[in-house]
């Protein structure tokens, strides 16, 4: 708990820890972040949104769960699910071990992404966020 | 905010453990994690501190008597050093607790409680004690409780001791020198596994020092500190009641599986009347074993399913990482208990496929436990 929290330029993240990362083909990326996985702890299952969807920014569009606790994944963004990161149903704890690479949890075709982006803090913004919360 | 009480292990939770407030008291969930030290106790051995439980010394020349009124197991039975699980019940056969007591002599039994039942438990006790020869001493403040569990316990617990640790058999109890202090042990525990409770007479909270060595000393011989997060999923795997979750005031022993526990041979104990009525008109439902055959995890107060029809609850419920399968307790009309009856758990928007399977304990007991084939 100790640990520096890690935060990556580049990406965009949710007061409740989600993040965002465009990618060069108009994609994104979302998975939840270090923060989240340190709080969380030991991730055990992860209950994934149906490639397809539709999903809105700030609605639950899934959930990690660790021993003890479920969380529920919102969308940092609006648009639909592309890809999901099938891995994780068998390697959960990937999100812990690497939550902003192989713990991504889904991909987005997004339908308004920057104005949802601008909702969002960026990395240095979402570092002062941080330091407000007790941890 | 209401300052949370400590126990004599503080000190070791508050440098090593993530602390979290269990009924007011600051007790560690987890030190390393909660799935390395549920490991550690099925495969070599882990300590608790459990300090945070209720210990009373039940004594007096109608000890006996007392405590055949107040529970229903029969503590009559018992020869010296010999310790019983029971329950005691409302006059309604409602539960007010599960405990232990261990008979030291024929005039004092040491009994132990749950934490979250502290207060409520020593007024019972004591309310229900009028008329009989018995005093009640709540100690659990000036003895120490250690919980060490699992398979190598005994030759952690033997580092430390110079006399044979082995001659304390299962559910007894045994004055015991740890590392030159004074000290008892009941080969008792709430993981499945072998192991030790062990009590650290006189050592007052404010003195910690006596249980603070004797927890260190068999961290350094072996022993995996481990937190409440692991001990609720042991307990679990194991098929143990939770008072709260599976058992309290609403429920009784029969629905909950624990006929086993009542007497009805005894002449009286408080809720026997209740009790038979509770056997002769047959009971509404049972506590079973489930596991989910799809991915998932059950968790308390989850609801059960028939197809579309909620047939139960879920009481508790967890990804047991020995089985490596979600895995739950819960209660389901008597139609529902056979081991094998297909059920669903509604998790969040989706009906997750189960069934019902033996759960006491759920895991294979010639490889896990203290049956274990050696």
């Amino acid at each position: 708990m100790t640990d520096e929290i890690k935060v990556v330029s580049g990406f965009y993240y949710t007061k409740e820890h989600e993040w965002a990362k465009p990618q060069e083909d108009g994609t994104v990326l979302v998975g939840i972040d270090d923060y989240a996985q340190g709080q969380l702890h030991e991730i055990v299952y992860v209950e994934l949104p149906k490639v397809e969807s539709d999903v809105v920014q700030g609605k639950s569009i899934g959930a990690v769960e660790s021993v003890k606790a479920v969380s529920d994944m919102f969308s940092p963004i609006s648009g639909k699910i592309i890809e999901v990161n099938q891995d994780l149903l068998d390697n959960p704890d990937k999100i812990n071990k690497d939550p902003y690479g192989e713990g991504w949890i889904a991909k987005i075709q997004p339908t308004n992404l920057e104005t949802d982006l601008a909702k969002l803090y960026d990395s240095e913004k979402y570092k002062t966020y941080l330091g407000t919360l007790k941890h | 905010m209401m300052e949370l009480k400590k126990t004599h292990i503080y000190a070791y939770h508050l440098e090593n453990g993530n602390i979290v407030d269990f009924g007011g008291y600051a007790m560690p969930i987890w030190y390393e994690g909660i799935i390395p030290e549920h490991h550690s106790v099925r495969n070599s051995c882990g300590i608790f501190d459990t300090s945070h439980m209720g210990r009373v010394w039940a004594e007096g020349p109608d000890v006996v008597k007392f405590l055949d009124y107040v529970v229903t197991n029969d503590a009559s039975s018992l020869s010296d050093s010999k310790g019983l699980y029971t329950v005691m019940c409302k006059p309604d056969g409602g539960i007010i607790d599960d405990l232990i007591f261990y008979r030291v002599n024929n005039e004092k039994f040491l009994v132990v409680y749950n934490a979250s039942n502290r207060k409520k438990d020593f007024e019972w006790l004591n309310k229900n004690s009028k008329g009989f020869k018995v005093k009640l001493t709540d100690v659990s403040d000036n003895v120490a409780m250690i919980a060490l569990q699992g398979p190598s316990a005994v030759q952690v617990l033997q580092k430390v001791c110079q006399t044979d640790v082995n001659s304390i058999k299962r559910f007894h109890l045994a004055e015991l020198n740890i590392s030159e202090e004074d000290c008892l042990a009941a080969r008792t525990g709430y993981t499945g596994e072998d192991g030790f409770e062990i009590f650290v007479i006189d050592s007052p909270l404010e003195k910690p020092e006596k249980a603070l060595k004797i927890w260190n000393k068999l961290i350094e011989n072996g022993a995996k500190p481990c937190g409440l997060g692991a001990r609720d999923s042991l307990r679990l795997e194991a098929g143990l009641w939770l008072y709260g979750n599976e058992i309290n005031e609403d429920t009784n022993p029969i629905e909950a599986g624990l006929k086993w526990t009542i007497k009805m041979n005894k002449n009286y104990f408080i809720g026997k009347k209740a009790i038979q009525q509770i056997i002769e008109n047959g009971i509404q439902r049972n506590l079973v074993g489930l596991m989910l055959t799809e991915r998932g995890i059950p968790r308390h107060g989850y609801e059960i399913f028939d197809g579309e029809k909620q047939i139960g609850i879920v009481t508790s419920g967890g990804m047991s990482p020995t089985l490596e399968a979600g895995i739950a307790l819960g209660y389901v009309p008597p139609d529902y208990k056979k081991v094998g009856t297909e059920i669903s758990v509604k998790i969040r928007n989706n009906f997750v496929k189960g069934k019902v399977v033996k759960h006491r304990p759920f895991y294979d007991e010639s490889k896990y436990g203290w049956k274990r084939n050696k």
